[in-house]
């Protein structure tokens, strides 16, 4: 048998066959034999496997519920991705606040270390604790206005027990005019305070801080004129105390008490 | 208007039946045509045919059988035949073909042969639809189901000349 007529038998089988064409086969008993058979294989094949089209359809492939998990799924999804943005998003802003300064200290933070030092340094001194002592006080004055080429007050804290013992100058080359002065007072119990002190031209930062340096502490505050670093190891509180005075008579052109607590 | 989910549900039992023959295999089959379901619900906007839902349902279920084949041949998993669930073995049918025998040789066909042959045989579908699920010409289709009909023949020991039989 010829390939063509074993298409045209399938076709007969697998009813592709108009009905002229299935007539002119069903006149050939050879044919229809050979067309028998194939029906026989064809209902074999059905038989082995439509079964499995009859049998109930389990719960899983209703296309209902289907899409019911698909839409569940596609919310899950979304949910979470929203969920990964807001979570990204968290990190990144914690990230920026958190960012750490930039590796070369701000100027302020140096001025802030350079007072400390001086006070360490200083304060340990007894017959040099000071340049210049307090009791002359308008020469002091005089003399530090014109290095630090600014017009500077002696602050006077007798009030709150302190007395001034004098000051000195020291260099500040990280600043403009390369100079600072510092200042120290003294308790009755013997207990010293140094007030570190540079002009503020050029110098960015904010406009206070408090650093914690173990046995002493350091405010650091400025204003348009001065920065001032007060150092010593009084209680946070009194210091604060005593740079609102500070800052009072050291700029007496400023309006009031430029310190305001944190 | 036809809901398209109902469309699909009276679908399942034809997917069912091509899938499991496809298979032998009922846990893999009814997997391929809940992936083939979902397939057709995430797609349908962008590819759904025009025409009829069954072949390209078809088309799809064919194409992840095809997938899964080839992952599981790259992957080197092996089926363990035993593992296979027994045909049963009814009563001779038609023809007085051993059925599990007509399994076991359907099994033996290249896929090709075996995808047309159940598409025509089982699933009644027209040559034209068939050959259209398949992506071939009709005439490569014919040529595929007349290998895989000889074939099983041969395999079956049906001689080719059974008891005549007359029509009128």
């Amino acid at each position: 048998m010829s390939a063509p007529d074993r298409d045209l038998l399938m076709a007969y089988v697998d009813g592709q066959l108009d009905a002229g064409a299935r007539a002119a086969l069903e006149a050939d008993p050879v044919a229809m034999a050979e067309i028998a058979a194939l029906q026989r294989q064809s209902d074999a094949i059905r038989t082995l496997y439509a079964p499995a089209g009859a049998e109930p359809v389990p719960v899983r492939l209703d296309p209902h519920r289907l899409a019911a998990h698909q839409a569940r799924r596609t919310r899950a999804a979304l949910g979470r991705a929203a969920m990964f943005v807001a979570v990204l998003g968290l990190g990144i802003a914690a990230g920026w606040w958190l960012r750490p300064a930039s590796h070369a200290p701000e100027l302020y933070d140096r001025l802030i270390a350079n007072a400390v030092s001086a006070h360490t340094v200083y304060v340990a001194e007894n017959r040099h604790a000071v340049e210049v002592a307090g009791d002359d006080s308008a020469h002091l004055s005089s003399w530090l206005s014109n290095r630090l080429a600014t017009t500077l007050a002696m602050p006077d804290l007798s009030a709150d027990g302190f007395t001034f013992l004098g000051g000195r100058l020291l260099p500040a080359p990280e600043i403009a005019g390369g100079r600072a002065a510092q200042l120290m007072y003294e308790d009755g119990s013997g207990a010293r305070l140094t007030l570190y002190i540079t002009p503020s031209s050029g110098i960015d930062g904010p406009s206070y801080e408090a650093v914690d340096f173990g046995l002493d502490t350091a405010l650091y505050w400025a204003d348009d004129t001065f920065t001032c670093t007060l150092v010593g190891p009084q209680p946070v509180d009194r210091l604060e105390a005593l740079l609102t005075t500070i800052a009072a008579q050291l700029s007496p052109g400023s309006p009031g008490s430029p310190y305001r607590a944190l | 208007m036809v809901d398209f989910r109902d469309e699909l549900q009276a679908c399942v039992p034809a997917l069912r039946r091509y899938a499991r023959a496809l298979t032998r295999n009922i846990d893999h089959a009814d997997d391929l045509v809940q992936d083939c379901l979902e397939r057709a619900m995430s797609r349908r906007l962008l590819f759904r045919p025009r025409g009829p839902l069954r072949p390209w349902l078809f088309t799809i279920l064919t194409n992840l059988h095809r997938n899964t084949l080839r992952n599981r041949r790259r992957h080197g998993e092996m089926v363990d035949i035993d593992t296979l669930p027994d045909l049963a073995v009814p009563a001779p049918q038609p023809g007085h073909l051993a059925l599990a025998e007509l399994a076991r040789a359907i099994e033996t066909l290249p896929l090709e042969q075996k995808e047309a042959l159940l598409l025509v045989t089982l699933e009644g579908l027209p040559y034209a639809d068939a050959a259209a699920i398949l992506g071939i010409p009709t005439g490569t289709l014919m040529s595929r189901l007349g290998r895989a009909r000889s074939t099983l023949r041969a395999l079956t020991g049906t001689p080719a000349e059974p008891h005549l039989r007359t029509v009128k």
